[in-house]
């Protein structure tokens, strides 16, 4: 029984890794409808350049605001030169392939200046030792945080999405860009804003979940960014509560299958049991389907 | 107030207007009427800032809104309703509503307009909390009409709002547009295919024919040629 509890409580700390990068996906995905599937390398040089940054002597937080801002420049390159002239043409997924690609250039990149080895990452607000105690099974404080910051930010946007004119002018932005600027509603700056704010919400879980491994390498990222897509389509693409959710399901269901049946399978049966969800509820956990008459 | 000098507007290498002129006076109610393709869509579509202009000027206030985003356009007075009751479907009819007063004035007279929208069309009311894609198409062009006027916009533009709707659900609009420009005084462009109904609401009328202007006048020198009568009325000659 302990045993289940030690996997639950991995569980919960992967998926909440998965959550926040789901959160990060769906910010984009409430302006323009689109997902930065470059995401994961920005994760990465959010982490890299912390890293390397804080070697050469800088202090943390200095390093950590240094590379943010880095990568809120990269992300208005991002949005203003692959995802706008993509959605020009209807229909278009271009945006998918253009942010992926520029996701494998930072890749390349990153390799290029940095080396492709691993590069240690500072202990920045917890170190790996540091836990706290649920019913006599250690849960790290590293992964604390991600969880604590991850439902922080599902309440903020949650709230920001509903209560707020501006969350009400960003679904209007998603639903009908042409309508929402006629309606006065500055749908440029809305866009490049959610873009730069999931780009900066990637950089700083890059951090966080680099600090849990203690090392960040070129390649960091790619597969988290695919198990933040899985988690943000179980829980409903674009719901933040969706995306918590289905970030815990899937790291906890991960640790399951890992604990009891093997860990080569554990992939595997979390994508297989998200097939299921998916044919059952296509629209996801949390998902709403939109109700339209025409 | 609204000026649209030589405007020139191609989708591509297509072009879909070629000089067009027409001017709207403030509290004066215009109509452009003409054939399916005519270009009167993207008239409108050129004036709120959705479509760019190729050549020609538009101004508004004596002020060119060419080099204006769309937005800005919203937030200077102008209201566009599109054609097809385009609303916000997965959003309340209130909330679709409160969008629609982004725009300071529209911020700034919320009450009074939300009321006056209230009056104008109760079942907005009613419906308050419904979702905008559950509405009947009547319902749902009231709405996007609603939408306009919570901006509290010094220009209405509205393209084809009796567009697929039972004839009674139209007239009801058309009596609606007619009390907001005689009440309230609003500055409106219309497109409509009613044609004639759509003209005996008019202080003038332009007819557009593939993309140019093909005539211009008062209701009475428009219902007295006999090509409009021809081809819009479906009247013989007089
Ligand atoms: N988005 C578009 N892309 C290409 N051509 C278009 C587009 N919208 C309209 N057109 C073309 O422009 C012409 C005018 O269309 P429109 O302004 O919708 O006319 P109307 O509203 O008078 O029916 C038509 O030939 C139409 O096919
Ligand atoms: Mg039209």
């Amino acid at each position: 029984m302990e045993d289940a509890l030690t996997l639950i409580l991995a569980g919960i700390s992967v998926g909440s890794v998965y959550a926040l990068i789901a959160i990060g996906l769906n910010l984009t995905y409430w302006t323009t409808r689109t997902m930065n599937f470059g995401q994961g390398s920005v994760m990465m040089l959010g982490a890299m350049m912390t890293a390397v940054l804080v070697a050469g002597g800088v202090i943390d937080a200095l390093a950590a605001l240094a590379s943010l801002v880095v990568i809120a420049a990269i992300m208005v390159f991002t949005e203003v030169f692959t995802v706008r002239p993509a959605l020009k043409i209807g229909g278009s997924m271009g945006w998918a392939v253009s942010t992926l690609g520029v996701g494998i250039i930072l890749q390349g990149v990153a390799a290029k200046y940095f080396g492709s080895q691993a590069v240690a990452f500072p202990d920045m607000v917890f170190s790996a030792q540091d836990y706290v105690e649920v019913f006599g099974v250690r849960f790290a404080l590293q992964y604390l945080a991600i969880l604590v910051l991850s439902v922080a930010l599902v309440a903020l946007l949650e709230l920001l999405l509903r209560r707020t004119v501006w969350g009400r002018a960003m679904r209007a932005v998603s639903m009908d860009a042409d309508l929402a600027a006629v309606a006065g509603i500055p749908v440029r700056p809305i866009v490049l804003g959610s873009y730069i704010a999931s780009g900066l919400l990637a950089g700083i879980a890059g951090m966080l979940i680099a600090q849990t491994g203690g090392t960040v390498d070129p390649a960091f990222g790619f597969d988290l960014m695919i198990f933040g897509f899985v988690a943000a389509v179980l829980g409903g693409i674009g719901s933040s509560s969706g995306a918590l959710l289905g970030g815990l399901v899937l790291g906890v269901i991960e640790k399951l299958v890992g604990g009891y049946v093997s860990t080569a399978a554990a992939h595997g049966i979390a994508f297989a049991l998200l097939v299921v969800v998916l044919v059952a509820r296509p629209q996801g956990l949390f998902g709403q389907r939109e109700v339209v008459k025409v | 107030m609204l000026d649209v000098a030589g405007l020139s507007v191609a989708y591509g290498g297509l072009r879909a207007l070629t000089e067009v002129s027409i001017s709207v006076a403030e509290g004066q109610f215009v109509t452009v009427v003409g054939p399916n393709g005519a270009g009167k869509s993207t008239l409108f579509k050129t004036i709120c800032g959705v479509v760019p202009a190729q050549a020609g000027s538009i101004d508004f206030d004596g002020a060119s809104l060419l080099k204006r985003p769309a937005a800005m356009r919203a937030h200077l007075g102008i209201a566009h309703v599109p054609e097809g009751r385009q609303v916000f479907k997965t959003m309340t009819v209130h909330e679709n509503l409160e969008l629609g007063a982004y725009p300071a004035a529209g911020r700034r007279q919320w009450k009074h307009t939300l009321e006056r929208i209230h009056t104008l069309f109760p079942i907005l009311h009613e419906r308050a909390q419904q979702l905008a894609g559950t509405l009947s198409g009547g319902e749902q062009q009231m709405l996007a009409i609603g939408r306009g006027l919570a901006s509290a916009p010094r220009l209405l533009l509205l393209d084809e709002p009796s567009m697929g709707l039972a004839p009674a659900v139209a007239d009801t609009i058309f009596e609606r547009i007619s009390q907001i420009h005689r009440e309230d005084g609003l500055t409106i462009l219309l497109v409509e295919q009613r044609v004639a109904e759509a003209l005996e609401l008019a202080d003038r009328g332009y007819v557009l024919e593939t993309g140019r202007v093909a005539m211009e006048g008062s209701y009475q020198t428009l219902m007295a040629d006999d090509r409009v009568r021809r081809a819009y009325l479906g009247m013989g000659e007089a």
